[in-house]
């Protein structure tokens, strides 16, 4: 995609129309709903490694909150794909 | 203890680290082309071929490439090991996990190489 989107104009083009068709769309979300939930557990994981978030209570309350944000991240990317 | 000859460091730590470092630089190429994308209303292609055509960008862009490389290699190894192993399976383990370690290995290889190739080729 990257190699099309900066190959030429007419194939800059051609990659905007393939991307309104509705199974690259899913395909596409699907990807960005996985690197937003792997991206927030990453932060809190490496938030972990300060120490922050490691007792019991920290550690649920964080688990919370990345399935929380991620799911908000999921519904923004799905209002910015359609 | 998996013999330690398919990590990607010299020892647990080094992979640790380079985890990590990576991460830092994969969220910020995520933030920044996400921001960039989204505050760019109908972006056009002089816009987009003009941002890769710079030479930060091109490099910020192949210290991605190779940061996900080392981070996706770090983490499915650590997956590979927990899951294809002699304990779960005998010696099939390991054969079946240095073949999908190869496999990994062929696309990270050439998603490098035809990255560059892209990034300089335009």
């Amino acid at each position: 995609m990257l190699d099309a989107s900066l190959a030429s104009e007419e194939q800059f083009v051609a990659l905007q129309e393939t991307l309104t068709n509705p199974v690259w769309q899913v395909i596409i979300w699907a990807v960005l709903a996985a690197l937003a939930y792997h991206l927030v557990a990453g932060v809190r994981h490496m938030l972990m490694d300060c120490g922050l978030g490691e007792s019991l209570k920290g550690g649920r309350l964080g688990a919370i909150v990345v399935v929380v944000l991620s799911v908000v991240l999921i519904v923004l990317a799905g209002v910015w794909v359609w | 203890m998996v013999t330690a000859v398919t990590n990607l460091g010299r020892s647990g730590l080094y992979d640790w680290l380079i985890q990590r470092a990576s991460a830092l630089v994969l969220t910020a190429y995520t933030l920044f082309i996400t921001a960039y994308i989204l505050f760019t209303p109908d972006l056009t292609y002089d816009q987009w071929q003009a941002l890769f055509g710079q030479l930060w960008m091109r490099i910020f862009t192949l210290l991605t490439l190779l940061s996900i490389v080392t981070h996706a290699w770090i983490g499915l190894w650590s997956v590979l090991t927990d899951y294809l192993t002699e304990r779960l399976m005998g010696f099939k383990g390991t054969i079946m996990r240095l073949l999908a370690q190869g496999l990994l290995a062929l696309v990270a290889v050439t998603y490098t190489l035809w990255g560059v190739e892209i990034i300089w080729g335009f």
